[in-house]
C-alpha cells in the first residue's frame, strides 16, 4: 500500500500540493487526473520518494519513506518520467541495465542475472530486438518503452518477473508521469496494453498521471482527480468519471458514454464553461 | 627596474632609420618618450630643452622633476601637447601618435633601434645636429666609441668564454628563461665584451630555453641581467641557488654565474659603454686587474 | 561492444595502459640532444657530472611525468564535467577554474608574491590559490538560493566568472610592463618544463585525491546521463554525486593548471575520442580517457620540445593545432 497522508509541497511561496491524501492499494491501477499545473508531476515525485513533502508523510507498506534509504525505496518504486533526455550515446540494453543500480554495490559490475533481468524487461515491453541499438536513435514511443523496461528491471527481484502467486510480499510500484503525452495513438495503445499486462500478470502497483481523460478511462480502474494541488474526487473510475467531476476538474462540459466496443467509459469534450480555477 | 627590460624587448624589435625631420630651426622644447634618447639629450648638453619624459625614464636624476607623458603602449597625447613641444621623440612604431602630432603641427623624431652598438653613436650625432649641440654630441659619441674600443682592446686576444646572456626568468626558479639570440643589441654587447654567445647560431633576438637546451649548450659563463632588480647578496645567492639544479653546466660548476643589475644594460643610450665594460669585467676579470 | 563488462573493463585498462607505458618509456629517450642511454645509468660517474643522466633525469623525465599527470587529470576532469553538466561540449575550463588559476598566475608574474615557496615557482602556487578561489565562488553562487545544486546555475556562474576573470586578466596585463606581459602570455600557452620533481610532488596529493573520488563516480555518472530525477528514482544520491563530481574535477583541473598552465583541448578531445572507441559507459570512458590523455600529452610535449629545437614551442600550441581540426571534424560529423 502506498499512501500519502496530508501531503503538502511548495516551490517557494507557491503551494503545489495542499493536504493531499492518496491511498494506492497493492495491485491497483490508478489514474491521477488533472489539468496542467494541478501538481500531478509533483505528486508523483513525492509518492516516489525523490521529493520530500513540506508537511505530511508518504508511507510504503506502513513505513515512512523518510525512514527508508534511497536504495531501499528504489528497489520497490520506480518513476517513469514524461521524457528522457539521454546525454550520451548508451545502448538500449545499457539503459535497461541502469535500472539495476539499486541492486548492486558501489563497485559491483552487472552480472549475468542482471542482464537476464534486463532482457526479460525489454521483452515485456516488446523492445527485445532493439537491444543493441543506440537509445538516441529510437523513436519517442520506442524510447518510452525502453525506459519502462528500465523501470521494470529496477523493480525486479532475484526471481525475475515471476511474482509470488498470491500477490503478497512488498509492494512494487510503478509511477508514470504522462507516459503518452508525446506519443501517437498507436504507441498510446501499446503503452496502455503493456501497463494493463503488468498490472494483471506482473502484479505491479501502477499509478499513471495524465491529463488525457480517455487514456485514463480506458486503462485505469481507479481515478484520483487533482486540481490546484487538492484532491477533488477519488474512487473507482465508473463512479468518479462523471460530467460533474469533469466540469469541476477542467471547466468543460463533456459527454461520458460507455463504449460498446471496449466496455469502458469514453469522454467527449463539448465546450468550455468556466474561465479558470475556483469553480 | 624590470620596466627597462621592456625597453630592451621593444628596442630589439625595431630597426634603424636616422630620419632628419624638417625643422626650420633647432627646437626649444623637446618631449621624449624614449628613455635612451632622453639620456642622450642630456648627455649632449640639450637637457635644458627637455620639458617632458616617459613614465619609464630614470636617468639622469634631473628627469625626476619633469612631467610624465606615458610610454610605448600608453602615450598621453593630451599631456604631450599641453607641454607645447616643438619636437617629440617617439618610437617608430607609434604611428598613430605620430599622425596625431603631425596633424597638430608638431615635429616628431621616430626612434628605431639599430641592430648594433654603432647605431647608438649614430643616433647621438643625429640628435646633435637636430638640437644644435653638435659639439656635445660629437664628444659624447666619441667617448662612447673610444670606451667600447678600449674594452675590445682589453679583452682582445683572450679566449672567449661560451656565454649565456639571460635577460628574463621567473624568480627563484628556472622557468621561463629568455636569453639573447645571435641577433641584436645584447648579442653585440656580449661579443664586444669578449664573450661568445652560446646561441650565436640562432637567428633571433631572443630564445626561450628549456632545460635540455641549457644542459646541452653547457655555457662556461652565465650572465643574468636584472632579475628582480635587487642584486644584493641575499638575492644573488638565492638566484644562484636556482641554477644549482643543473650542476653539469660549467658555469654553475665553476661558480661563474653573475648577476648584473642596473638598467644601463637595457637602455641603449650613453651608459652602454659603461655597461659593456661591466659585462667584460665579469667575463674577463683578469683583463682589468690593473684597474680598480 | 559485446562481451561481458568485466572483460571490457580489463581490456580497456590493459590496452590504454600499454599505450601509456609505451609512450612514457619512449619519451625520455627522444629529445633535441643525442644522449647515450648506457651513460645515463652508469653508476661510476657521479650524477652531478653526468651530462647524459642530467638530461634524462632533470630535463626530460620530469616533463614526461608532469605531462602524464596533467594530461590524465585534464582528460578525466573533462569527462566528469561533461557528465556533471550533461553537456558534451563542456571542458575542464568551462566553470572558471582555469580563469581563476590564470588570474592568480598573472598577479604573481606581474606583482610578485608575498610568500616564496622554495622549489615552486610563484606562478604555480598563486595559480592553485586562484583556482581554489574560483571554485569557491562558483560553488557558492550555484548553491546560494536553493536547496541542492542546480547545474544550470552552476554553468551560468562558471561562464560569468570566466568572463569576469578574463576581464581582470586583461586589466592586469594592461598594468604590467612589457616583459611581465610577455611572461604572462607565455604562461597562458602552457609549459611542462618543470625542471625537477618538487612541483610534481606538490601537485600529486591533490591529483591523487581527485582520482580517489573519480574511482567512485562512473556508475552514478552513467545514471546522471538520464537526468537528475531519473537518476534519483533509481537510487542515486544525486546531490552527493554532483558535489563530488564538481569538487574532484575542479581539484584535478586546478592542480593540472598550476603544474603546466592552462593547456587546452586535452579536456575535450580525449573524452570524445575515447567515447568513439569504447562507448558511453563511464566505467570504461574514465580510465581510458585518463590513460589516453596522459599518453597524448606526453606525445604533444615531445613535439613541443623537439620540433623547433633549440626553440621551445608552447605545448598548448601543439594541442591546439592537433585539437582544433579534430574538434571541427567532430562537430561536422554530428548528425
Amino acid at each position: 500500500m502506498l499512501r500519502a497522508a496530508s501531503v503538502s509541497f511548495a516551490y517557494g511561496s507557491h503551494r503545489v500540493l495542499d493536504e493531499v491524501d492518496v491511498a494506492i492499494a497493492p495491485g491497483a491501477l490508478v489514474g491521477i487526473l488533472g489539468p496542467n499545473g494541478s501538481g500531478k508531476t509533483t505528486l508523483i515525485t513525492v509518492l516516489g520518494g525523490i521529493a520530500r513533502p513540506a508537511r505530511g508523510e508518504v508511507t510504503l507498506d506502513g513505513t515512512t519513506l523518510s525512514r527508508l534509504s534511497r536504495v531501499e525505496i528504489a528497489r520497490r518504486m520506480a518513476i517513469v518520467p514524461q521524457d528522457t533526455h539521454l546525454t550520451f550515446d548508451y545502448s538500449v540494453l545499457e539503459v535497461a541495465l541502469m535500472g539495476r543500480y539499486p541492486h548492486l554495490s558501489s563497485f559491483e559490475l552487472e552480472g549475468p542475472r542482471d542482464i537476464e533481468i534486463a532482457r526479460h524487461a525489454l521483452a515485456a515491453t516488446g523492445t527485445s530486438d532493439l537491444e543493441q541499438r543506440s537509445f538516441l536513435s529510437l523513436s519517442g514511443g520506442e524510447r518510452q518503452r525502453v525506459v519502462i523496461a528500465s523501470a521494470l528491471a529496477q523493480l525486479a527481484d532475484a526471481e525475475v518477473l515471476t511474482p509470488p502467486p498470491d500477490g503478497r510480499g512488498p509492494s512494487r510500484v510503478l509511477l508514470l508521469d504522462e507516459p503518452t503525452a508525446s506519443l501517437d495513438p498507436a504507441y498510446q495503445l501499446e503503452v496502455a496494453d503493456i501497463l494493463r499486462e503488468l498490472s494483471t500478470r506482473g502484479h505491479l502497483t501502477i499509478a499513471v498521471c495524465t491529463h488525457d481523460l480517455n487514456f485514463a478511462a480506458g486503462l485505469c480502474r481507479e481515478l484520483v482527480m487533482l486540481r490546484d494541488g487538492r484532491v477533488i474526487a477519488a474512487g473507482p473510475t465508473d463512479e468518479v468519471l462523471t460530467p460533474e467531476t469533469i466540469r469541476r476538474l477542467y471547466g468543460i462540459d463533456a459527454d461520458v458514454q460507455r463504449l460498446a466496443a471496449t466496455g469502458r467509459l469514453s469522454v467527449v469534450p463539448l465546450r468550455r464553461v468556466s474561465a479558470g480555477p475556483g469553480a | 627596474m624590470t620596466a627597462h627590460i621592456r625597453t630592451v624587448l621593444a628596442a630589439l624589435a625595431i630597426g634603424l632609420c636616422p630620419v632628419h625631420p624638417g625643422l626650420a630651426q633647432p627646437p626649444a622644447r623637446i618631449v621624449s618618450l624614449v628613455p635612451a634618447v632622453t639620456e642622450m639629450l642630456f648627455g649632449i648638453g640639450a637637457g635644458e630643452l627637455v620639458v617632458g619624459v616617459s613614465s619609464f625614464d630614470r636617468h639622469p636624476p634631473e628627469v625626476g622633476a619633469l612631467p610624465r607623458v606615458g610610454g610605448l603602449l600608453d602615450p598621453d597625447v593630451e599631456r604631450v601637447m599641453s607641454l607645447r613641444p616643438e619636437l617629440v621623440v617617439v618610437y617608430a612604431t607609434q604611428q598613430e601618435l605620430r599622425g596625431q602630432l603631425t596633424r597638430a603641427g608638431i615635429e616628431t623624431f621616430p626612434y628605431r633601434h639599430g641592430s648594433g652598438l654603432a647605431a647608438i653613436a649614430g643616433t647621438i650625432r643625429t640628435l646633435g645636429a637636430l638640437a644644435d649641440r653638435r659639439d656635445g654630441a660629437e664628444a659624447l659619441a666619441s667617448r662612447i666609441e673610444q670606451r667600447l674600443a678600449a674594452v675590445g682592446a682589453r679583452v682582445g686576444g683572450r679566449p672567449r668564454p661560451r656565454t649565456l646572456l639571460v635577460f628574463d626568468r621567473q624568480p627563484s626558479s628556472l622557468r621561463g628563461i629568455y636569453a639573447s639570440g645571435g641577433v641584436g643589441f645584447l648579442h653585440d654587447m656580449l661579443e664586444t665584451a669578449g664573450g661568445l654567445n652560446v646561441f650565436a647560431d640562432v637567428d633571433r633576438e631572443s630564445v626561450q630555453l628549456n632545460l635540455e637546451t641549457l644542459i646541452s649548450r653547457a655555457p662556461d659563463v652565465i650572465v643574468e641581467l636584472q632579475i628582480t632588480g635587487d642584486v644584493g647578496p641575499e638575492a644573488t645567492s638565492r638566484e644562484a641557488a636556482a641554477w644549482s639544479q643543473l650542476p653539469t653546466i660549467p658555469a654553475v660548476r665553476d661558480g661563474r654565474v653573475y648577476l648584473l643589475g642596473g638598467d644601463a644594460f637595457v637602455v641603449p643610450g650613453p651608459r652602454i659603454a659603461e655597461a659593456t665594460e661591466r659585462l667584460a669585467r665579469a667575463l674577463h676579470p683578469e683583463a682589468f686587474d690593473d684597474e680598480p | 561492444m559485446t562481451g561481458s563488462l568485466g572483460r571490457r573493463v580489463a581490456v580497456v585498462w590493459l590496452t590504454f595502459g600499454a599505450l601509456l607505458l609505451l609512450i612514457g618509456a619512449a619519451a625520455p629517450l627522444i629529445g633535441s640532444t643525442a644522449i647515450d642511454l648506457r651513460r645515463v645509468f652508469v653508476a661510476t660517474v657521479p650524477f652531478d657530472e653526468n651530462v647524459d643522466a642530467q638530461i634524462f633525469f632533470v630535463a626530460r623525465l620530469p616533463r614526461v611525468v608532469a605531462a602524464a599527470i596533467v594530461g590524465g587529470a585534464l582528460a578525466a576532469a573533462g569527462v566528469v564535467f561533461q557528465a556533471l553538466l550533461r553537456n558534451p561540449l563542456a571542458t575542464p575550463f568551462t566553470l572558471g577554474v582555469s580563469a581563476g588559476a590564470s588570474l592568480g598566475a598573472m598577479l604573481a608574474l606581474t606583482f610578485g608574491t608575498p610568500v616564496v615557496v622554495p622549489g615552486l615557482s610563484d606562478s604555480a602556487v598563486a595559480s592553485f590559490v586562484g583556482a581554489l578561489g574560483a571554485v569557491a565562488i562558483v560553488y557558492g553562487l550555484a548553491t546560494a538560493r536553493q536547496r541542492g545544486f542546480s547545474t544550470t546555475v552552476l554553468l551560468l556562474a562558471g561562464v560569468t566568472l570566466n568572463s569576469f576573470f578574463s576581464a581582470l586578466i586583461l586589466f592586469v596585463q594592461y598594468l604590467a610592463d612589457f616583459s611581465q606581459t610577455f611572461r604572462t602570455v607565455r604562461w597562458l600557452m602552457g609549459d611542462l618544463d618543470v625542471g625537477g620533481y618538487r612541483p610534481i610532488l606538490s601537485a600529486l596529493p591533490f591529483t591523487l585525491g581527485a582520482f580517489a573520488i573519480f574511482a567512485w563516480l562512473p556508475r552514478p555518472l552513467n545514471l546522471l546521463a538520464l537526468g537528475p530525477d531519473s537518476a534519483a528514482t533509481r537510487g542515486v544520491d544525486v546531490l552527493r554525486t554532483q558535489r563530488l563530481a564538481f569538487f574532484s574535477a575542479s581539484l584535478a583541473t586546478g592542480a593540472a593548471v598550476s603544474l603546466g598552465g592552462p593547456i587546452g583541448f586535452v579536456g575535450i578531445i580525449i573524452p570524445h575520442l575515447v567515447r568513439l572507441i569504447v562507448g558511453a559507459d563511464h566505467r570504461l570512458v574514465l580510465p581510458a580517457a585518463t590513460l589516453f590523455g596522459a599518453a597524448f600529452l606526453i606525445a604533444c610535449d615531445v613535439v613541443a620540445r623537439t620540433l623547433l629545437a633549440p626553440l621551445e614551442l608552447p605545448v598548448g600550441v601543439v594541442t591546439a593545432v592537433l585539437g582544433g581540426p579534430f574538434f571541427l571534424w567532430l562537430l561536422i560529423r554530428q548528425r
